[in-house]
């Protein structure tokens, strides 16, 4: 066999061999094409639909949440503020080197690299956080690495400048960005503004692709920026005193009011305790978020007398220098109504004895006058049709604020229980006992009695702010113009001066003011009710109810001390002083305008 | 395929070369435009997804696309040297080839970065050498001259001479291969190429199935040394049913390829490339072309490959001698199987391997001795035969046409031995 037979029989060989090799090869490619017609043309829906589930994201753009400010003087300083912090997030699936990449946020935000290597590492998730709210100056840096599969999502948390200022107006946001509280959840829906729509073809990491017409990109509308009108000087000063006085007096809470009787505008609310808003989260008795000075109705005692004295004023029945004989004591429904304070029992009385001594049975008395002499269905109906009508106690105020309560006033003509004593009943209400009213209520309707009648709805929310930094006012205004005449206004401004100067001349000489400024205000001390029925012994709660003006009242301020550890009577000796300090801090500072100007 | 009319002159230096060529003529440039068209999908690919890569890359937006052009041109050099130097070169290039394989192999392991649990590349400068990729070179140039010099010596079934070097390479391939660097991807590309030049040798299917038995155990046990290797398997068992983790991108690859539906998105609308298919420029590539050209698209380019397939066939035909014959057969099986591999798993028929797409993938390694190799097809395809050797071809030497134009000195059949 030559040489050439072997190559030509290894040629065909070789020839057959490759044809082999290459039906196999066409086969395969076959093969291929059918495959790829099954999964890109049969199967087309069905992967479009997993690819879209994929790629395609539907998001909310988170709309800025407003901020709050508030008055400083004549400038407007902000108290609640945004701060961008971030969220750092990791794609498990897109990480190759663990430890590098673990090394590397440990140097940016410190921690243990064991627990992120462990968070890294985590299974079946494509979204693992690593850490909560870092700073911007972080989540530059984290970026700045590029690492595949790492990612921050800013998210806005509220900042306090003023520290713990307000705090109980204000509320405060939750991890859920929704408003809790306060001012924060009354008006979460104008500061939360409207979230604007996203939906897009997105990068792995979420990030829209260039813009194509299926895209939707709805802006959000940021929440409005919102001016209080809180003073900050003087919701810090107030926050001082009563802090200082619930110290002092071991009072578990202590609320106060200051109000532009004139307007309706808040200057300033403060409760002790209170919280740090930064923290709230740290908070253990979640009653601390509530404004109690709006929410927190008690049995005011004596200070109710001032709108017992404004009624029955109003209706003619007694005059400002009326006297009448007082028994010292009225048995009304079999039950005996006395004097706790035990000053000299029968005898001729004036009504500003009446104020000035705080005589339950005086109160009863004018009560009497508006049934014609004795308590009756029209004296009760009367004095009703006042309390809810025009000083409008047992309706919520509409301050804007969360969890406002109403308190409860009794109904003239329907008993509580079978055996009840209406006429008794109607008696306590004259000097404050056996209903509840808020502090904010009765701030509000006392600047109805001192303005000369109007109730203004009491609020907070001054206007809102545009970019520029101006104002668009909205004020709520008057509710009614019933409360009192003006002769009744005239008459309890000067019979409340009287009960001032009085109470400095009987030894409080903290109420010394200057000459050229009103001032006027009751005490009230009320038994606190027993929630097994009845009432507590030895405690008692202080009230005070008073203003400060120069022409005309120019605040109104109400008071409220639970159960103060001092000696002597709690309106007296723990609401009083408080009422000193603040009227004090009012004139010295020149909030007020004096007498001429 | 017009004889040269040179012949006269070249006539004598043919004569003194050991291996016989017949009359240059003009080389397949068909061949030539194919390999251009595949090279311009993967370039104008690479581009279009540049924005999309550089989203979990960190690198701007032209990266991928410089480095590839910088690649093809190196490439289009290699095939240029190919097709231009005498085949007897490779020759004396072969142990010189073996060695720098051996040495490299060991380099990977030494200074080679892990990928993906695999170790595949050592960093030369700002560039990364495969070293996989010469093996592989290296495998096929020896891998043809032996089994050449066994058929001439009529050894080519002959257990010692031919067998048992065969086995040799096959396992220290095994070893370094698969067992150092863990790619099994190359080693099965590697496997194929010798099964189909062994087979195209005439080596006795008998014998060939031996090593088939061999390669199998090898598999098996490569599958149960490395945990990798074993996820990929299982994730092959169970695509669907664990898209976040292992079968991660296997499921994305299919997602790009389903919705690309018949037309494809379009040149610059795929999703998939940014950032949620990992390897996109790489291994995954065919998935990214199949999301923007749909069936069509896919239909186009199998077709080329296709076309590229059959080039290669006829010349294995019509070679003018064994060496070349299996040269051209290995390149076939090589370039054939790595493709099938690569769009396999991307189609979900196929375990995931880490393997490149021929001339489409991103990466300068693969890309220069592809376009060496296939320099050398260019080459031979200037001294293939006019005619296909059948039974019923006329004469002692299928080299000779029987138009007699393309007879030269080889009557003497000495002058066609090699030594």
């Amino acid at each position: 066999m030559s040489m050439n037979n072997t190559n030509k029989s290894f040629a065909l060989k070789a020839v057959k061999n490759i044809n082999i090799i290459f039906i196999l090869l066409m086969l395969v490619i076959g093969f291929f094409i059918i495959r790829l017609f099954y999964i890109q043309v049969i199967r087309y829906s069905y992967y479009k639909h997993s690819a879209l589930s994929d790629q395609l994201a539907q998001s909310k753009i988170p709309a800025s949440r407003g901020l709050i400010e508030a008055h400083n003087g004549s400038q407007i300083i902000p108290i609640v503020l945004n701060q961008e912090k971030f969220t750092v997030y990791v794609d498990p699936t897109l990480i190759k080197n663990v430890n590098n990449v673990a090394d590397k946020i440990v140097n940016i935000l410190g921690g243990s690299k064991s627990n992120i290597v462990s968070l890294i590492k985590t299974k079946n998730t494509r979204y693992v956080i690593i850490s909560k709210k870092i700073s911007q100056d972080q989540s530059n840096k984290l970026l700045a690495l590029k690492l595949p599969g790492l990612g921050t999502i800013g998210q806005d948390y509220r900042v306090y400048p003023q520290g713990d200022l307000a705090s109980q107006i204000l509320g405060f946001v939750g991890d859920n960005s929704q408003g809790s509280y306060g001012i924060e959840e009354d008006m979460n829906k104008r500061l939360s503004g409207t979230p604007g729509y996203l939906k897009a073809i997105t990068d792995v990491n979420g990030v829209p692709l260039a813009a194509s017409k299926n895209n939707i990109n709805i802006a959000p509308k940021n929440g409005d920026n919102i001016v209080l009108t809180i003073d900050v000087a003087i919701q810090k000063q107030l926050q001082e005193i009563i802090q200082k006085a619930a110290q002092s007096e071991k009072s578990p809470l202590i609320s106060a009011v200051i109000m532009d009787p004139n307007s309706g505008a808040i200057k300033a609310i403060a409760n002790y305790p209170t919280y740090d808003p930064t923290n709230y989260y740290n908070v253990k008795d979640s009653s601390v978020f509530n404004n109690a000075a709006a929410s927190n109705p008690i049995e005011p005692g004596s200070t109710v007398k001032v709108f017992t004295a404004a009624a029955a004023l109003n209706q003619g029945v007694i005059k400002q220098n009326t006297t009448y004989y007082d028994p010292g004591h009225w048995l009304i429904d079999g039950f005996k109504i006395t004097n706790i304070e035990e000053d000299g029992g029968a005898g001729t009385r004036s009504i500003e004895d009446v104020l000035n001594q705080s005589l339950n049975t005086g109160a009863t008395w004018m009560l009497m006058q508006m049934g014609g002499g004795q308590i009756n269905s029209k004296a009760r109906e009367a004095w009703y049709s006042y309390m809810t009508n025009h000083f409008r106690f047992g309706k919520i105020t509409g301050v804007e604020q969360g969890f406002e309560s109403e308190g409860i006033v009794p109904k003239p003509d329907i008993p509580y229980q079978s055996g009840d004593q209406q006429d008794l009943n109607y008696a306590n209400t004259s000097f404050g006992q056996g209903l509840t009213i808020t502090a904010l209520q009765m701030d509000s309707a006392f600047s109805g009695v001192i303005n000369g009648g109007k109730y203004y709805k009491p609020y907070l929310v001054d206007g809102t702010l545009d970019s520029q930094g101006n104002i668009s006012y909205n004020h709520p205004g008057v509710v009614s113009n019933n409360v009192v005449n003006a002769g009744t206004s005239k008459s309890i401004i000067s019979l409340l001066q009287q009960v001032v100067i009085k109470h400095y001349q009987s030894g409080f000489a903290y109420l010394n003011f200057p000459s050229n400024y009103i001032v006027g205000g009751k005490t009230g001390t009320a038994q606190v009710a027993n929630p097994k029925g009845g009432y507590l012994e030895n405690e008692y709660n202080g009230t005070y109810l008073g203003f400060v003006g120069g022409n005309k009242p120019q605040y109104a301020i109400a008071i409220y001390v639970t159960t103060p550890k001092v000696s002597g009577y709690a309106g007296s000796y723990g609401a009083q002083p408080i009422f000193g300090s603040i009227a004090h801090m009012l004139i010295n500072e020149s909030y007020v305008s004096p007498i001429g100007n | 395929m017009r004889p040269s009319s040179q012949y006269q002159s070249r006539r004598g230096s043919r004569l003194n070369n050991n291996l016989e060529m017949p009359r240059k003529h003009k080389p397949d440039y068909i061949l030539l435009v194919l390999i251009i068209l595949l090279l311009s999908i993967g370039l104008v690919v690479i581009y279009s997804i540049g924005p999309g890569l550089s989203v979990n890359s960190g690198v701007g937006t032209n990266y991928f696309i410089n480095r590839q052009m910088v690649s093809v041109f190196l490439g289009v050099i290699g095939f240029g040297i190919a097709a231009f130097m005498p085949l007897k070169y490779w020759h004396k290039l072969e142990r010189p080839l073996i060695i720098l394989a051996a040495f490299s192999a060991l380099m990977v392991r030494v200074l080679g970065q892990e990928v993906n649990g695999a170790y595949r590349w050592i960093q030369i400068g700002g560039f990364s050498f495969q070293a996989d990729e010469l093996i592989k070179f290296a495998l096929l140039i020896w891998l043809a001259g032996f089994l050449a010099n066994n058929i001439k010596a009529g050894t080519i079934a002959d257990f010692k001479k031919t067998l048992l070097p065969i086995i040799t390479a096959l396992f220290i391939l095994g070893i370094v291969v698969a067992g150092v660097e863990s790619d099994l991807g190359t080693t099965a590309v590697m496997m194929a190429m010798m099964a189909a030049m062994a087979f195209v040798a005439s080596v006795p299917l008998k014998k060939i199935a031996i090593f088939g038995g061999i390669v199998v155990v090898c598999v098996i046990l490569a599958v149960a040394t490395s945990s990798y290797r074993q996820q990929r398997v299982a994730t092959y068992l169970h695509q669907s049913q664990d898209c976040q983790n292992s079968g991660y991108q296997t499921c994305q690859a299919l997602i790009a390829v389903g919705s690309g539906g018949i037309l494809g998105l379009g040149l610059g609308n795929s999703v998939q490339a940014y950032g949620y298919l990992p390897e996109s420029a790489n291994d995954s590539i065919f998935a990214i072309y199949a999301e923007k050209f749909g069936f069509l698209g896919t239909t186009i380019l199998l077709a080329i490959f296709a076309a590229l397939f059959v080039r290669l066939k006829n010349i294995v035909e019509r070679c003018p001698n064994n060496f070349s014959r299996l040269l051209v057969t290995g390149i076939l099986a090589w370039l054939s199987f790595q493709a099938f591999l690569n769009i396999g798993a991307m189609i979900g028929v196929l375990p995931l391997k880490g393997i490149t797409l021929p001339f489409i993938s991103y990466g300068g390694t693969s890309i220069m001795f592809v376009m060496a190799a296939l320099g050398i097809v260019f080459h031979i395809s200037r001294y293939t035969t006019y005619t296909v050797p059948t039974k019923n071809t006329e004469g002692d030497d299928y080299d000779n046409s029987h138009n007699g134009r393309r007879l030269r000195g080889s009557r003497n059949p000495a002058t066609s031995s090699r030594n």
